[in-house]
């Protein structure tokens, strides 16, 4: 019930996932419909080139799909960030069993039906059109079938390089511990891939001659029509703002995504959400190359994870770096926010009380500590082995690598004893964590910088108005304060950013 | 596979081809339509090399009849028999006419059997409607390679029966290939034998009967 409750409060913002979902699906579908059928009828003439092609279209199907959109975001034309991208990953992925059912289709046909045609003076394409195909088409349907179902299920990852769809639910509800909006997100997605797999079911049964009616093609072309442009029209009533604003997928980031969008919007702009992007590396793509125009990026994650360059826990003098290195790539660094989200190693808190921890080096009194991370938090600089050395850690065995999002709620249910999160997550309260003291200063300052295209700023002055405001507004307080409102108490991001907006508001007034 | 053959057949006549499995019966019947090419040597239809004819018009003026007819699985019997006329863009009176007459010709009543699936027919049936589908676009030669291959003995009498009929109605040049050679005594003026990719008789069926060749006795008997 809460479930329906929450659809039917976010209507608007429902139906326009649903519709950037379908429109992903059935375009994608197209393509990949475009290229492969043709390519399998090829293939089922030239057995040589066949194994190759399906090879080729296999690999492809085992990249996994983050990794795929990994590699298409830097290319020229195909990549970028958004939906583009995300039709490319898509498409690839559909090939493959558009392919196999059609080259199953052309070759399953017998034989000596294929000898009589050709006996009875049919040229090669009269043989094709008037036997191969009618005879593969079921083949080919089904082929289309999977390829329909296994997209729905894969577009709801195209969610973390901004293209929307019911993924965004999906993500937004795990970056808050909130399995109703998960829910949000799963239910409608696998209602969806049945609907697609039903209908495509009835096609396949026009696709047989023996059943062939007109009423039912006619049905079929209707459902398909009305849907395809109520997808169109409900992803196009979501788009169209004049600045597009950015997060990446945890809670911390989805609020401030939508401080800094209020904010924006409250100077009179139309603001578009890109929320949920999968990682630092692909909000940065994304900001670089205009995918969005502006996100809350964090000092020391940029100097380290971006630039390159050595963890240093001067605040100032990061700052200072980072902001000359973005001036190069066109990008303003706004001022801070105020607060410095920097990683909290943590236990549970019942370890931490009955085992006296208090500090990162305490954790070698931790017997057989079992430790899980992030997987930024493996590789980067400042992340795990750094932290080791300098603390001379004693964990046995690999760390896990672990969703950024799982992490906390893995140390709770005993999954393991030790990760490093954010310090100011509001789940370290509401799951009843303890932080360790980083008392030798090992990890670096992480202040939340905004950071805004140059050319936006130029267009649009109001955005730097806005950001102004919010500059130095935010304490670690508020930040932990409004984390464990939207994870702790399941508020709306979007109300809780309002409340601190008008707060802040009535502040600077009285002032 | 086949070696030093040559073998005439007249307008109107009926030759069977009979030999053991890789004797070389159906890849002689296949040169003919062009299902296959000669390495080397010739082969006249209609008074032309094959090789200076166009395949697909060569194939429009043969008809063709396999073991157990091949027929399109997705197409109705009325649409398997009128294909051929459909591509040459018959009009549609003078094709439903032809479907009808060709199906009364080999036994079957249009009204109940022109809309059937293959799959609702008998091997009989079946094999009835790939004649009539051969001769849809009334080839003035036949080939047909084991029509009765896969069909029970008493459907099998009958069909001969009903092929001696026809035979008499059409008067047409048939080449047919059988390993059972009292089917090709039964049905064809002239046998060839065939043994090894050599034509080891070819002779009205009393003289091929007659003859003292170990290799044709062996099929005789």
């Amino acid at each position: 019930m809460t479930l329906v409750a929450f659809i039917a409060s976010h209507r608007d913002e429902f139906a326009a996932r649903l519709g950037e979902h379908v429109v992903l699906v059935l375009v994608s579908t197209a393509i990949a419909a475009a290229i492969g059928i043709p390519l399998g009828i090829i293939a089922a003439r030239r057995p040589s080139i066949a194994k190759p092609i399906v090879a080729l279209a296999n690999l492809a199907q085992t990249i996994p799909s983050l990794a795929l959109f990994g590699f298409l975001i830097p290319l020229p034309f195909l990549g970028g960030i958004g939906t583009r991208t995300a039709l490319v990953a898509l498409t690839l992925y559909a090939i493959l069993p558009v392919l196999r059912g059609t080259i199953t289709g052309i070759t399953g046909v017998q034989a000596s039906v294929i000898e009589c045609a050709v006996a009875m003076g049919l040229t090669p394409r009269q043989v094709l059109t008037h036997v191969q195909w009618p005879l593969a088409l079921p083949s080919i349907v089904s082929g289309l079938r999977v390829a329909v179902v296994i997209g729905v299920g894969t577009a709801t990852i195209a969610s973390a390089i901004g293209a929307g769809g019911l993924g965004d639910y999906i993500f937004r509800g795990l970056a808050m511990v909130d399995s109703t909006v998960i829910l949000a997100g799963a239910v409608p997605a696998a209602l969806l891939a049945l609907a697609c797999d039903a209908a495509l079911a009835l096609a396949g049964r026009l696709a047989d001659p023996r059943r062939r009616s007109p009423c039912l093609a006619i049905a079929l072309a209707t459902i398909l029509a009305v849907s395809a442009g109520a997808a169109v029209w409900a992803s196009a009533a979501a788009g169209g703002g004049d600045v597009i604003v950015g997060s990446k997928n945890f809670t911390e980031q989805i609020v401030l995504g939508e401080l800094v969008a209020q904010a924006i919007e409250r100077e009179g702009l139309n603001v578009e959400r890109r929320f949920n992007l999968g990682g630092t590396a692909i909000a940065h793509q994304a900001l670089i190359s205009g995918g969005i125009d502006t996100y809350v990026e964090y000092s020391g994650t940029s100097l380290t994870a971006i630039f390159d360059l050595p963890p240093s826990t001067d605040a100032n003098q990061v700052f200072a770096q980072v902001r000359d290195r973005y001036a190069a790539l066109g990008v303003t660094v706004m001022p801070r926010l105020g607060y410095n989200n920097t990683f909290a190693i943590l236990v549970r808190k019942a370890d931490a009380d009955r085992l006296g921890l208090k500090t990162i080096g305490d954790l070698n009194t931790l017997p057989n500590a079992r430790a899980g991370f992030g997987y930024e938090f493996l590789e980067r600089p400042d992340g795990y082995k750094g932290l080791s050395a300098s603390y001379g850690l004693r964990i046995a065995g690999q760390p896990r690598i672990m969703d950024l999002n799982l992490i906390y709620r893995a140390v709770a249910s005993n999954e393991i004893d030790v990760t490093a999160g954010d310090a100011t997550s509001g789940q370290i309260a509401s799951l009843d964590l303890a932080v360790l003291e980083d008392d030798r200063h090992y990890f670096p300052a992480y202040e939340a910088v905004p950071l805004v295209r140059a050319p936006t700023l130029l267009r649009y002055p109001q955005v730097a108005e806005a950001l102004r405001k919010l500059g130095g507004a935010i304490t670690d307080a508020d930040m932990r304060r409004m984390n464990y409102a939207v994870d702790g108490e399941k508020q709306d991001p979007f109300q809780v950013a309002r409340a601190f907006l008008d707060k802040i508001e009535t502040h600077a007034q009285s002032r | 596979m086949l070696r030093d053959v040559s073998i005439d057949i007249r307008k109107s006549e009926t030759v069977a081809l009979v030999g053991r499995s890789g004797s070389g019966k159906t890849t002689l019947l296949r040169l003919i339509n062009r299902l296959s090419e000669p390495d080397a040597g010739s082969v006249m239809v209609h008074g032309k090399p094959a090789n200076t004819w166009d395949p697909i018009e060569l194939r429009r003026q043969i008809g063709y009849v396999i073991q157990d007819a091949g027929l399109f699985p997705h197409m109705t019997v009325g649409s398997n028999i009128s294909l051929v006329p459909r591509l040459l863009m018959w009009p549609a009176e003078k094709i439903a006419a032809r479907v009808d007459e060709l199906l009364r010709m080999v036994g079957l009543e249009p009204a109940e059997f022109e809309g059937r699936w293959p799959d609702q027919l008998s091997g009989g049936q079946r094999q009835r409607v790939g004649l009539a589908r051969a001769l849809a676009a009334d080839p003035p030669l036949l080939l047909m390679d084991e029509p009765f291959g896969a069909i029970d003995t008493i459907t099998k009498s009958e069909l001969h029966a009903e092929f001696t009929r026809l035979k008499a109605m059409l008067h047409r040049a048939v080449v047919l290939v059988t390993h059972d050679i009292s089917e090709a005594f039964a049905l064809a003026d002239r046998v060839a034998v065939l043994h090894d990719g050599q034509i080891v008789a070819f002779d009205v069926p009393a003289a091929v009967r007659a003859s003292s060749d170990p290799r044709v006795a062996a099929l005789v008997s």
